[in-house]
């Protein structure tokens, strides 16, 4: 669609915001210095969980990779990794537990997926990156913001890419709705309020494991010990624990944080948060984490808002809101649960819907006004309205292929370590304001490598 | 006063030979009519519920127009269509299968055995059924598969589920007790 420009392309982007004042530094690295043509990419996968099998069915719809290796600290899941691997490929994968096994043993690998506990993120990205790999690492980046930093200097100092699992970085309606809506049409006017959520009832977050593991599935205790777990519920939850995890607004907030910052194109100036553990009462991070960041913009302040529930999956589960004078865009993950309202007084959009940029929406019709509504008060109800069109790929897999396109030198990283740092960084300060109750004026040692 | 009782409601007791003759035949047309029904009734709902395991849904792979042009971004057509391929198979409906999990009484092996068979039995009932290949012990194994679907939504307190296969229940005895009326089977033993 060479027609419909880019209207914020990286150089773009570093340039604003370097222009605000603030650090967004330019990436080393973003594509391989070399193509590697048709030839095989050699994929270590690091980690066999959950989320492991998410990015595996993605990693299943790539052409020319080849999965060498697997490493797991936990027996069924090594099992499991190679087995699905050897379904796909026909061939087993060398399954390994330690990584620096692995590492040491495995002649020829070029990327490694890492998919273990937040905590091993750092140790592990710095371990293939020094080894020569090109790594693809979930986020959050690290439990703390020093060991996110250690990963960007690896990278920095590896020459290799680094691309950091903000998936929706490269999800297609959200590059559009960005470079396209925002940018390019202008559609939302001045974007004066955002607006997130993560929403998860209590049983999609009560704790895993217990009595009803299955013997296969329990690590030994030395295991555990000597990768940093204390027993199989610190090994199963990981992400409750402080010295683990980021909990709740890493765990889950990260990924939306992370929009607001790539879509306003600057980092904010200061976070206020508030939390607690108002049903989970042992668990060492808060089960609910409300914030509030604040943003000077080259069109004025914005301010944020984002809340991350364990206890309730009421309102709508997980989406930002962009708000702004002409129009608001509410955009998640989940294709459905994203809207696009026109304030009434905006400028017309049937030509933009005539031309295919937006698709009308049909809405439900409002409610009468009910007796104890003061009409005078109200606004006119906004038009609302939809992206032209979808994807049909799972959520993970243009992430995964952007990397990969880049390790082939085809592309550029959508989100490497540094610009996820930069992004991440101000996360990383929620958790401390809550625990202060007391908000933090940003400097540069708080946000910059 | 003449009697017009028996014009309404003839009594057996006072009809001719020829008169019970003709009305068993009528009886014994409505039974096999009626055998008929149910058998192609359970027939069409386990084949159906079988076929159903294997649906599942795909998006469209062409890219939207802009402007007039094809985008490059990878938005595609949104709306995506029922189809039905070997890869969708779920036995056990994802929802309800994390529920069992957690059951105590569900032993460990039996889930994904379960979750392997539940398609294929009831694709293989279906057309059993439907076909009249040993009609009455398809019928009893179809009413067993239903006990054990029953027995798992009461684990995972499914009343209305329950409910629902209750009336699956009678109606395959309605059909094993119709059964001597069964016609058009491939084979009758069994």
């Amino acid at each position: 669609m060479k027609e419909l420009p880019t209207f914020l392309s990286r150089r773009d982007f570093l340039g604003r915001s370097l222009g605000t004042g603030l650090v967004l530094g330019a990436p080393n690295i973003l594509r391989a210095a070399t193509s590697g043509g048709s030839d095989k990419i050699h994929v270590a996968i690091v980690g066999f969980g959950k989320q492991a099998e998410v990015l595996f069915n993605c990693l299943k719809n790539i052409p020319g990779l080849h999965f060498q290796a697997v490493c797991d600290i936990s027996k069924s899941k090594l099992q499991r990794g190679v087995g699905q691997i050897r379904v796909h490929q026909g061939s087993a994968p060398k399954g390994y537990e330690d990584i620096d096994e692995m590492l040491a043993a495995e002649k020829g690998l070029d990327a490694a997926i890492v998919a273990t506990p937040d905590f091993w993120h750092s140790p592990h990205t710095v371990k293939c990156l020094d080894a020569g790999l090109h790594v693809y690492c979930e986020k959050m980046m690290a439990h703390t913001i020093d060991a996110a930093r250690d990963m960007v200097h690896a990278m920095e100092r590896s020459g290799k890419l680094c691309q950091i699992g903000h998936q929706r970085r490269s999800n297609p309606r959200y590059r559009y709705t960005l470079e396209q809506l925002i940018h390019g049409k202008k559609i939302c006017g001045q974007i004066v309020n955002c607006n997130g959520q993560w929403n998860r009832s209590l049983g999609a977050s009560a704790d895993i494991g217990g009595e009803k593991l299955h013997k296969s599935a329990i690590v030994p205790t030395e295991v555990l010990n000597r990768y940093g777990f204390k027993d199989m519920h610190q090994y199963m939850n990981w992400r409750v624990y402080r010295d683990l995890s980021g909990g709740p607004i890493s765990d889950l907030g990260a990924h939306q944080i992370d929009i607001f910052n790539w879509f306003l194109g600057v980092a904010p100036k200061r976070v206020y948060a508030t939390g607690g553990n108002s049903y989970f009462k042992n668990r060492e991070h808060f089960d609910n984490v409300m914030c509030l960041f604040d943003y000077d913009t080259p069109h004025g302040e914005v301010r944020a808002f984002y809340q991350v529930l364990t206890t309730t999956s009421y309102g709508a589960g997980f989406y930002e809101s962009f708000m702004g004078t002409e129009a608001s865009i509410k955009i998640s993950e989940i294709s459905h649960n994203s809207i696009i309202y026109r304030e009434d007084g905006a400028p017309n959009w049937d030509d933009l819907v005539a031309r295919g940029f937006l698709s009308r929406k049909a809405v439900p019709a409002p409610p009468p006004p009910s007796a104890d509504a003061v009409a005078s008060y109200e606004s006119a109800p906004p038009e609302a309205f939809d992206l032209p069109g979808g994807f049909n790929k799972p959520a993970h897999q243009p992430h995964l292929e952007n990397f990969f396109e880049a390790v082939r030198g085809k592309a550029t990283l959508n989100c490497d370590a540094r610009h996820a740092f930069e992004s991440e960084a101000p996360i990383f300060w929620v958790n401390p304001s809550a625990l202060s109750k007391q908000p933090i004026e940003f400097t540069k040692e708080h946000l910059h490598v | 006063m003449p009697d017009f009782s028996t014009l309404s409601h003839p009594n057996p007791n006072t009809m001719s030979n020829e008169e019970t003759c003709c009305s068993k035949d009528h009886n014994q047309l409505a039974l096999i009519f009626g055998s008929l029904l149910l058998r192609l009734w359970l027939g069409v709902r386990a084949l159906q519920t079988g076929i159903e395991k294997f649906a599942g849904t795909a998006s469209s792979d062409a890219a939207i127009k802009i402007d007039g042009e094809t985008n490059d971004y990878g938005l595609t057509a949104a709306e995506s269509v029922k189809n039905y391929a070997m890869d969708h198979y779920h036995g056990v409906p994802q929802a309800l299968m994390g529920k069992f999990e957690k059951e105590p009484l569900m032993p460990g092996f039996g889930l994904p055995l379960y979750d392997k068979l539940l398609g294929p039995t009831l694709l293989i009932l279906g057309i059993t059924i439907l076909l009249g290949i040993a009609y009455r012990s398809s019928l009893f194994v179809l009413g067993l598969l239903y006990i054990s679907l029953t027995w798992g939504l009461i684990l995972i307190k499914e009343d209305g589920g329950v409910a629902w296969l209750g009336i699956h229940m009678i109606m395959i005895v309605g059909a094993l007790a119709l059964a001597q009326y069964n016609r058009l089977a491939i084979l009758k033993k069994w």
